[in-house]
């Protein structure tokens, strides 16, 4: 009796779970491979490559091998989808037990991270430094996130580059039209807030609570960052974020800026039509237009600049990644792959933006048709060329090998802050903690 | 009468709320897979007519087939391995009682407190260096051998009476032959509260598969769960609906299996 | 392994079954005469049936904590390690970390609240479970522990979506008046911690009852009947004559939840992602921060791991210490 109970719960498990196996096709039967699937053996034509998103970043993958196989028939990409997360958990696990072979051939960076890695591993990257990518076709500030020392390490991809997105309809409540957030100052724009907010009852931002998103897109706007030339860190003293988080305070405080929880709550405050704005990387557009029944409601412009900082511009980038090759793989041929699409290739672009949204930061790719179009959804407006040249003029920033350190700290700062801290004394807390992990 | 009736209300009532706290994020988990993406972020608590979408959509953005493949293969072969070693090893401590086995098991207990994000590093390196990358064996290796399943091994077998094996080995009947044939039969509740701890543990093992795997062809279910949130946007619908998927194979083990694994841990703890 | 491992060699395993001594017939035999020939070989069977399960466990988990003890000896970033001028260097560095000390106190809070009530509640569940005027008891126990089915990414998904400000805990205390206002749950370091405590709540809270129950149906009826005769109340009866007999399963149930709360990863990276303001950051999660998202650190982070090693061993000592006392 007990017997067949315990067998019968052992079949119908397995049966459950086979079930499973059978329905969801992909590529099952691979288990008993049971050799090391890097980039080592896997042929003179085909590159392995690590990337994220299906929807964004392998779909524009799949693209480009098409792209290359126009002239080399037997070029064929081995895309392994692998979350960030995941890849920097690989990347360093790889690296620091030296089994570097396993790497692909080439793989995905976030911007921010890339200096890191590059500085602590450097050798798992191969450089750039005899290809023909032509780095001139990239904004300065993207190619910055992945040189080191004035060397190239990767190609530049997705775009960051900052937006503010408005929705003309409520703003048209208020009195006002997107030209009336077209270069202004964050003093002005919190003003605007404020009117917007009196009359229509929606705050023109809404934001991760302890995410320094926002606050660092406004340093970087000013050029300036948490680190100086030498990548000492520079958290006291540094006018430009405290004037950024000076105008954060204002605009929570003002309830100009709503803060949520996640970035879930953040995504549903924007379709949800809970917020009449957003300033983010110019990504966030697609998850704007998910939203179906706000078509032809939203309008693209630049985002407000820092007041009496030295060097502030309405120009900025959040996030965004880039390309990188490892030096244990089919160097030459990685190479030449991204050079022929990434960086040299309109027909490419043209293909993935409409379906994907991937942005290029390759300026020559402004220049088509595809482009140029106006989006219906964004009432018109061809925000892509327009977005193109804002990308152009994105100040630089340093990232470092401690970024993450020195933005985690600024985090902490930020909230301590808003619960009411003195703003000096958080900063130089966060200072010397970063000094602390450098040490 | 009455009056008990009445004293046992609070139990009844605690037992009702202790219920309701267990069982309604499940109910939520449940519902969200049949709603849409919009829907789950608002918290909408009826079902809705959208599991078939979310089920196409998974089905088309993730390799659920081959994670669903691999997740089972590791832990149905981890669940075995473990079974086997762990139950020859606790009964040998308790059978073959020696001073120096106590000695070793106590030595033993003392892995019950390594942090896994000490030994990861090193561990990850041991495997590389023998070529044991993306392989099952490495996968399944670190969780085999636990104390804490020798020690419910060893417990389960104080009340094995020695008399029999006595008795066994005057029939002319091998060591072997007694551990299998003997009291391998007689320990079926234990095997089975082993068997779906070790399960439960194996199949929702997430940092351990996520390191040693590097190619993700070979990734499993719990790193399909978390892939799917690594995209500038998340379908919360789909999510749900394999956060469901990956919970109900382990429901339905323990489910089909809790008498023998009520039975197996009261064995065990006597 | 110079750690005050003081769960001592058969002291640890003794502590769970009690009166293990007097079922344990070989024991109480007098001293074996010189081993012969059948014996040794029954002793050498023993050893090979015990080798394989050691050996791996050796494998997989001394052999890389003694190499995580010889990194926690170096320091550098990346690949560039080197011996710590001085040795103990990075074990210097603990005291003077700041976000260690917040992690390890948010730990140990966790730790502090969590587990006895956890331990209680699964107490309160077991006994009555182990009633016998309890019905429906099958599904009583099953419906309260099936959230140990559930995978720990998997409930940290849905505890967060739960407790977004617009999320499904805020509608209900809304609706039933409770709450005026949506309570911001994760974005506020009490809330935060409270959530994930109650996350723990729910999903260890069964587990543990289960293992109650075992034991309660464990215990010698005569015992209570004996109490019973003796004119001791309920109470009495449970305090006096049930709990001395449960203390070895509450003992065990304890040191297990306090590795398990001090080794907390998942809660922490997936529920509140450590926020606000790392107020809600578990000690593992700090040591995943410093191996992986931060400058890799290994020699320091190797350091931590043995600081947490450390602690845990201390707390099972000093529990087992306090079991033993009560006898």
């Amino acid at each position: 009796m007990k017997k067949t109970r315990s067998l019968g719960a052992l079949g119908a498990a397995l049966t459950l779970t086979l079930a499973l196996a059978a329905c969801g096709g992909g590529d099952s039967g691979s288990g008993s491979d049971e050799t090391a699937g890097g980039s080592g053996g896997t042929g003179d034509n085909t590159l392995t490559v690590w990337a994220w998103d299906p929807a964004f970043n392998i779909y524009a993958l799949q693209e480009a091998e098409k792209v290359y196989q126009a002239d080399h028939p037997d070029f064929k990409l081995d895309i392994v989808e692998t979350p960030w997360d995941d890849l920097q958990t690989k990347l360093t696990t790889l690296a620091q037990s030296g089994e570097t072979d396993q790497l692909p051939d080439i793989f995905l960076m976030q911007n921010n991270a890339f200096q890191k890695n590059v500085i602590n591993y450097p050798d798992i990257f191969a450089d750039f430094n005899d290809s023909t990518v032509d780095y001139s076709e990239f904004p300065e500030s993207v190619v910055a996130y992945s040189t080191v020392d004035d060397t190239n390490y990767g190609v530049p991809f997705d775009n960051g580059t900052a937006i503010g997105a408005y929705r003309t309809d409520v703003l048209e409540q208020a009195g006002y039209t997107v030209d009336d957030f077209t270069d202004i100052t964050w003093d002005q724009f919190l003003t605007l807030g404020k009117d917007v907010l009196a009359k229509t009852g929606k705050p023109l931002l809404t934001g991760q609570a302890g995410s320094s998103d926002m606050i660092m897109m406004m340093l970087q706007s000013a050029g300036a960052s948490l680190f100086d030339d030498e990548g000492k860190p520079t958290i006291t003293d540094n006018k430009a974020l405290m004037s950024a988080i000076d105008m954060y305070g204002q605009l929570v405080k003002a309830g100009v800026f709503v803060e949520v929880n996640s970035w879930d709550e953040y995504i549903n405050s924007i379709v949800n039509s809970a917020t009449a704005g957003v300033v983010q990387g110019v990504w966030i557009s697609g998850s704007i237009q998910s939203a179906a029944d706000q078509s032809g409601k939203w309008a693209v412009t630049n985002v407000p600049k820092l007041d009496g900082v030295d060097g502030a511009t309405n120009y900025t980038a959040n996030g965004g990644s880039s390309w990188a090759i490892s030096a244990d793989g089919n160097t030459e041929l990685a190479s030449d792959f991204l050079d022929a699409t990434f960086a040299g290739s309109t027909d490419f672009y043209d293909t993935i933006l409409p379906k994907s949204g991937a942005l290029a930061n390759w300026l020559p790719a402004g220049e088509s048709d595809v482009y140029n179009e106006p989006q219906a959804f964004f009432g018109g407006q061809p925000i892509y060329a327009d977005v193109l040249k804002y990308a152009a003029k994105v100040p630089s920033n340093n990232t470092g090998a401690y970024y993450y350190e020195g933005r985690d700290a600024v985090s902490v700062a930020v909230t301590n802050i808003m619960n009411g801290a003195d703003p000096a004394s958080a900063l130089a807390e966060a200072q010397s903690t970063v000094e602390f992990a450098m040490g | 009468m009455t009056k008990t009736t009445l004293r046992r209300i609070p139990a009844y009532a605690f037992l009702t709320v202790a219920v309701i706290f267990s069982v309604f994020p499940l109910y939520f988990m449940a519902v969200s897979a049949t709603n849409t993406s919009n829907d789950v972020i608002a918290s909408k608590l009826l079902p809705g007519g959208h599991l078939v979408d979310n089920f196409k959509a998974l089905v088309d953005a993730q390799p659920l087939g081959s994670a669903a493949y691999h997740s089972s293969l590791n832990a149905v072969v981890t669940t075995v391995l473990a079974l086997v070693l762990c139950s020859l090893a606790g009964y040998a401590f308790e059978i073959y009682h020696s001073r120096a086995k106590d000695v070793v098991m106590g030595i033993l207990l003392l892995a019950i407190m390594i942090p896994f994000a000490a030994t990861m590093i090193p561990l990850f390196r041991l495997f590389a260096q023998v070529g044991l990358v993306n392989s099952t064996t490495a996968v399944v290796l670190p969780l085999i051998a636990t104390p804490f399943l020798i020690l419910l091994f060893r417990q389960a077998s104080r009340t094995f009476p020695h008399e029999i094996i006595e008795a066994a080995r005057l029939d002319g009947l091998g060591e072997v032959s007694i551990f299998t044939r003997i009291y391998l039969p007689t320990m079926k509740p234990t095997l089975a509260a082993a068997g779906v701890i070790t399960f439960l543990f194996s199949w929702n093992n997430f940092l351990w598969p996520k390191v040693i795997l590097v190619d993700n062809k070979y990734q499993t279910l719990p790193m399909l769960l978390s892939n799917m949130r690594a995209g500038y946007v998340t379908d919360y619908g789909s999510l749900m609906l394999a956060v469901l998927i990956v919970s109900v194979p382990t429901m339905v083990v323990f489910l089909l299996l809790q008498r023998s694994f009520a039975e197996g841990v009261t064995g065990a703890i006597k | 392994m110079s750690a005050p491992t003081a769960p001592t060699e058969d002291r640890a395993p003794d502590a769970l079954g009690q009166g293990t001594k007097k079922s344990r017939g070989h024991q109480s035999r007098p001293p074996a005469p010189p081993l012969s020939a059948i014996a040794r070989r029954r002793s050498l069977t023993g050893w090979a049936f015990i080798v394989p399960a050691a050996a791996i466990i050796v494998l997989v988990n001394f052999w890389p904590m003694i190499q995580a003890l010889f990194l926690s000896l170096k320091t550098g970033r990346g690949t560039r390690l080197h011996w710590a001028e001085p040795l103990w260097l990075n074990y210097q560095r603990l005291f003077q970390d700041e976000n260690f000390r917040l992690t390890l106190g948010t730990t140990f809070l966790y730790l502090i609240i969590q587990v006895p009530i956890m331990l209680g509640i699964a107490m309160v569940l077991a006994n009555l479970l182990n009633a016998p005027w309890l019905r429906f008891k099958g599904f009583w126990r099953t419906a309260i522990f099936l959230p140990c089915a559930v995978g720990l990414v998997s409930y940290s998904l849905v505890f967060r979506q739960i407790f977004a400000t617009d999320g499904l805990a805020n509608d209900l205390l809304m609706q039933f008046g409770i709450l005026d206002d949506p309570v911001n749950w994760l974005g506020q370091t009490g809330t935060a911690r409270m959530v994930i405590i109650l996350g723990l709540l729910w999903r260890w809270t069964g587990y543990n009852m289960i293992f109650f129950l075992a034991a309660l149906q464990n215990i010698d009826r005569s015992t209570l009947e004996a109490a019973r005769v003796d004119g001791a109340g309920g109470f009495k009866t449970f305090w006096y004559v049930t709990m001395p007999q449960l203390k070895p399963i509450i003992l065990l149930c304890a040191i297990l939840s306090t590795n398990g709360t001090l080794q907390m990863f998942d809660e922490s990276f997936n529920l509140t992602a450590g926020g606000p303001g790392n107020t809600t950051m578990s000690v593992s999660h700090y040591l995943y921060n410093v191996s992986f998202r931060n400058s890799p650190n290994f020699g320091y982070a190797a350091a931590i791991s043995y600081a947490i090693l450390i602690i845990v061993a201390i707390l099972a000592a000093i529990q087992m210490k306090v079991g033993d006392k009560r006898d």
